[in-house]
């Protein structure tokens, strides 16, 4: 719900219960709800999770968020790889596992399917279990 | 015969083994980093080969002693060279390595970076993952992974060259000023069969002793990567003749070490 129309429905029922409602905050309600409201967008997270299991630690994690791109669209060079500008490394993961991540309010969209997974007993290929999570905010960052 | 001793013990050979890379610090003039820190990116031409740039970079001994531990005598000496060089912020490259996989158990091409000037965090530093030089993967297929624990961003002083066993997965990292950051990269090629030939304590040879476990790596990934590099350390001392895996780029970039005139 819109914070704004949230806001008048709380002073709305503290003025119904004390008879104070008039046709003037209707019309205030009107004028909220014409304004254009933000569209959601979809934030991708990649997590690489140690195994197939939820709560395994994890290994890797990349964040794909639209509105970091829109709001550095101003220090962005033509010929960034990802037209994004830079962050800086980091090795602070931003969740323990898969289900803190869910806890946080992800969503799973794509589970790792071990036939799928590339197999050999003795070579390694692609890091660990590639969970892909989505949330669909006005807002952004990871957390 | 031109002579390169070397300069790894077995530690250091097991160490490198695991990660994939030496790093060779400060170890360039200033004055012919300045000089390189100068130059246009690109490929660097006949500067490679002119006896300056061989003596300060490419024979260096605290370089050439690295290459001559780990892929023997007579090894290939650089004739090319690329200067890979940013100016602007950017985000960063993704992880790749380059060209095709060389798969095999073996040592035969070490891939360089030598830095002319210091390079810090905000300056976009060259990361690496170390150990995954052996990992056999699409290179276009990782392209969406950024931040993977135990990865390293190379913050280094001025003169520093990094010898990476060729695989390994390595990126621009994201930079946040205008400053020059410059890195020439180029490529050793081994000639001769491995052997044991490095200063070490014993006759014998010594078992395989993994230094470290990568944090990213999986409980069956590290028994993996145990075997895998065992069977490397073997190969490097000699002990194990599995055919390796490379690409013949040393016959148009390289020459041997023998045929070198010094002055």
């Amino acid at each position: 719900m819109i914070p704004a129309v949230q806001h008048w429905l709380a002073d709305s029922r503290a003025k119904l219960r004390q008879g104070d409602l008039s046709e003037s905050d209707l019309q205030q309600l009107e004028t909220l709800l014409a304004e254009p409201v933000a569209e959601p967008r979809q934030m991708i997270l990649y997590l690489y999770s140690k195994s197939t299991n939820m709560c395994s630690a994890i290994a890797s994690w990349a964040l794909f968020d639209p509105s970091q791109r829109e709001a550095q669209a101003d220090q962005l060079v033509a010929s960034d790889t990802f037209s994004m500008a830079p962050t800086l490394p980091s090795q602070d993961v931003p969740y323990a596992s898969l289900m803190d991540a869910v806890s946080a309010g992800w969503r799973v969209v794509q589970f790792p399917r071990e036939e799928l997974h590339p197999f050999s007993d003795t070579d390694n290929s692609y890091l660990g279990f590639g969970f892909i999570l989505e949330k669909w905010t006005t807002g952004g960052g990871i957390r | 015969m031109n002579v390169v001793q070397p300069s790894m013990d077995d530690t250091q050979v097991m160490a490198f083994v695991s990660s994939g890379y030496v790093i060779a610090a400060g170890v360039v003039p200033d004055e012919l980093n300045r000089q390189c820190e100068a130059l246009p990116r690109g490929g660097m031409g006949d500067f490679v080969q002119t006896a300056e740039f061989r003596r300060g970079v490419l024979l260096n001994p605290a370089v050439a002693g690295v290459v001559r531990s780990l892929l023997g005598e007579n090894f290939m000496v650089p004739t090319m060279a690329h200067h890979h060089l940013y100016e602007g912020p950017h985000a960063g490259q993704t992880s790749h390595f380059d060209g095709l996989t060389e798969s095999g158990y073996g040592v035969t091409h070490l891939q360089c970076y030598y830095y002319p000037q210091a390079v810090e965090i905000d300056d976009g530093p060259t990361m690496v993952l170390p150990g995954s030089q052996y990992r056999l993967v699409d290179r276009e297929a990782i392209a969406h992974y950024r931040d993977i624990l135990g990865q390293l961003s190379l913050t280094v002083p001025a003169g520093t060259v990094v010898l990476t066993r060729y695989g390994i997965w390595h990126k621009a990292g994201p930079k946040f000023n205008p400053r020059r950051r410059g890195m020439i990269k180029f490529s050793y090629y081994r000639t001769q069969s491995p052997s044991r030939d490095w200063p070490g304590a014993s006759a014998e040879i010594p078992s395989y002793r993994q230094p470290q476990r990568h944090p990213y790596v999986t409980e069956v990934e590290a028994y993996r990567d145990q075997r895998r590099c065992t069977r490397t350390w073997q190969w490097l001392c000699g002990l194990d003749e599995t055919a390796t895996v490379d690409h013949g780029e040393r016959e148009c970039s390289a020459i041997p070490l023998n045929d070198l005139e010094l002055v």
